[in-house]
């Protein structure tokens, strides 16, 4: 194929609650359709992150047991990220992953566990409550909807440089107040959303690719990337 | 019995009388009406009873089934709830409707619910829990595997003298220190490796240090014999093992356990957990291996989640799935299948089917392709993800029908290409389906 990518799941073999996977294999199944050679390998515990190394990173959810461990180890990873992010690298972080690449997130049992700060955001808990049920949010700049399913007692408040992912026309979002779901920074997709989002959603998973494309082969024509027809299934 | 009881009892006795004579049915309020009469009437019930508790998330109805049938071996006075009525208010049922017993203490073999185990511990000592399995399981309602796994200790610490007899393969069950005595059992019929779990297996971190843990050998899902490299935490020894796997088929599986070679009448290696499960029951309570194993191979198909229908003419399997794990074993059933097939992959999303489908795609359906399936249908209310889902891993779109209507679907049976069909559905897809087989005169009544 004329075109290769690499995609690092980060913590995917704990942070995988919610079907992250399937994020994978949409990434695989619509990178071939681009002419796209797309691999994945896993980075964990006690494992280097290599920025120059990858073209995506895929940061799913997880369980607040894994969460806390990982909160921990991703310390190490900090600078690494924080300079793919920079660099324009694409991220779709989901859930739990999305809360540790901001500021900090309130653990189960009230603890503060920190994140890694690469975006602006931070996240508190509800007492006692979950937003659990289905949402649609629009992109306010394409004018695309987004389906999914969001089950989360965090709720996050974005920063500086953020932007909502869409603005919340069903279900809760980011906080229950603000109307705003998930946040895009850079080439950075971060979103409360199951489904999985790129499985429900391709148009996400066409923006990711097609990113990725650009920073790796910024002098390609991408234009039959781009105009790649996608569907979604609500 | 104080007068309490016995007027409690009296209520729901007649109530049941009723239900049953006029609306063919009623598990649970003759339980909730002598429940609200005398809140504590599991006490007074279950007295006489030794009870065995089976609990986790996946096999309870089966390993009770099965449980129940080699107790039946030297015992001849056994209880059990029928499948579905595992929360407090079915169990008080099962205790109404039970015939006065005679002679011997009587056993009773309760599939439970995780978050009822207190419920029923608050009342009455189990002689054993048996610990199946505890996987993510609907997330929408359930909540993570250790909440899980502490809703149960927090019933079991009610009993701290009944034995545990647990799936020595699952790391979370040898996570805790309890003061109860514990008796493992797990699979010894591979040779040492070491690997690692897939990607999107839960439950991988070692309980003790927190590493990733690595595994001799995996049976499915996290279960296996497991080590962590780090601490050196791994499997306790077994006490009953499985020994050899001979042969797998959809409808049969042949093995050995401690040496004994045994066969039941059903597919799938988690249903040899199950009999393995039940094996260690009956080794607990006396019954002998060769007992055992004749017990299974009388036993008559008990199989209730997986029946086969003959639709004019088409040997038609419905199974029903409701989560990964119990996904890819269902998956990996049907690859033993020699004959080739017709797929048709059914997902509502509904409360009890689990409104959140993200479930599917850690689905193994990647297998799907290499097998020999002639045609491939899906549906149900949310077809547009199955179907992508299936498009995903690679299946034949010459080969794919879509048709989300159900009623739609059961009329495309009798075109199938092949003899054999093998029907997956969540929840309320079942339900469905089994309403329209009865209507038609397929199978009798429309419930499980």
């Amino acid at each position: 194929m004329a075109y290769s990518l690499k995609v690092c799941h980060l913590y995917g073999d704990l942070m995988n609650t919610y079907g992250d996977l399937g994020n994978i294999l949409v990434l695989k199944y619509l990178a071939n359709k681009m002419g796209v050679e797309l691999t994945s390998e896993v980075i964990s515990l006690d494992q280097k992150f290599d920025p120059d190394k990858y073209d995506i990173v895929v940061f799913g959810g997880g369980q607040d047991f894994e969460q806390s461990i990982i909160s921990k180890d991703i310390q190490s990873k900090k600078q690494a990220l924080t300079d793919f992010i920079e660099d324009n690298g694409s991220v779709v972080a989901i859930c739990g992953g999305y809360q540790l690449l901001g500021h900090y997130y309130i653990g189960a049992n009230g603890e503060k566990l920190m994140g890694i700060g690469a975006l602006d955001h931070y996240t508190d808990k509800q007492k006692d409550h979950r937003f659990i049920g289905n949402v649609v949010i629009e992109n306010e700049e394409t004018g695309e909807k987004y389906h999914g399913f969001e089950n989360h007692q965090g709720i996050t408040f974005l920063g500086k440089g953020e932007r909502p992912l869409g603005k919340v026309l069903e279900g809760h979002g980011n906080n229950g107040q603000d109307k705003t779901e998930g946040a895009i920074y850079k080439n950075v997709y971060c979103t409360y959303f199951h489904g999985p989002i790129l499985a429900r959603n391709n148009d996400i998973a066409k923006h990711v690719l097609v990113n990725a494309l650009k920073r790796k082969y910024p002098d390609a024509d991408l234009e039959p990337q781009e105009e790649l027809k996608v569907g979604a299934t609500f | 019995m104080s007068l309490k009881s016995s007027i409690a009892t009296a209520a729901g006795k007649s109530s049941y009388w009723f239900l049953h004579t006029f609306f063919k049915g009623g598990s649970s309020l003759p339980g909730k009406i002598t429940k609200r009469l005398d809140p504590e009437i599991l006490a007074t019930l279950g007295r006489d009873y030794d009870v065995i508790v089976i609990t986790g998330t996946n096999g309870k109805t089966l390993t009770t089934a099965l449980t129940v049938q080699v107790l039946k071996e030297k015992y001849d006075n056994i209880l059990t709830n029928p499948t579905g009525s595992n929360m407090e208010q079915g169990i008080i049922t099962t205790f109404l409707h039970a015939p006065k017993s005679k002679g011997k203490r009587p056993l009773a073999v309760l599939e439970v619910d995780e978050a009822n185990v207190i419920m029923v511990t608050k009342y009455i000592k189990p002689k054993a829990f048996v610990f199946t399995n505890i996987f993510r399981d609907q997330m929408d309602r359930y909540g993570e595997i250790y909440t899980t796994y502490n809703k149960i200790l927090n019933g079991v610490a009610l009993a701290p003298n009944a034995t545990i007899i647990a799936n020595g393969d699952a790391p979370i069950f040898h996570s805790k220190q309890l003061p109860n005595p514990i008796v493992y059992y797990g699979f010894d019929n591979q040779k040492d490796g070491d690997i690692k779990a897939t990607p999107n297996t839960d439950g991988v971190l070692c309980p003790q240090c927190q590493h990733v843990l690595h595994y001799h050998f995996i049976s499915y899902s996290n279960l296996g014999k497991y080590f962590c490299p780090n601490c050196g935490f791994e499997r306790p020894e077994l006490n009953f093992a499985l020994n050899k796997i001979s042969e797998l088929t959809p409808k049969s599986s042949t093995f050995e356990i401690d040496g004994e070679p045994i066969k039941i009448g059903i597919g799938g290696v988690y249903n040899i957990y199950n009999a393995l499960a039940a094996y260690s029951v009956g080794r607990f309570m006396g019954v002998s291996p060769a007992q055992t194993k004749k017990a299974f191979e009388k036993g008559k198909r008990i199989f209730g989640r997986q029946e086969e229908i003959n639709v004019d003419g088409k040997q038609v399997t419905l199974i029903l799935v409701k989560n990964p794990v119990g996904l890819n074993q269902v998956i990996d059933m049907i690859s033993t299948d020699k004959d080739p097939f017709t797929f048709i992959g059914l997902l509502n999303a509904n409360y009890a089917d689990g409104i959140d489908t993200s479930w599917i795609w850690d689905g193994d359906f990647e297998r799907l392709p290499k097998m020999n399936i002639k045609q491939f249908i899906t549906g149900g209310e949310r077809y547009k993800d199955i179907t992508y889902r299936l498009q995903v891993a690679g299946v034949d779109p010459s080969k794919h029908l879509v048709e989300p209507d159900l009623d739609k679907v059961v009329e495309m049976i009798p075109q199938a290409p092949t003899k054999k069909v093998y029907i997956l559905a969540t929840y309320t897809a079942m339900l469905h389906l089994r309403k329209v087989f009865a209507a038609k005169g397929f199978i009798k009544g429309g419930m499980g």
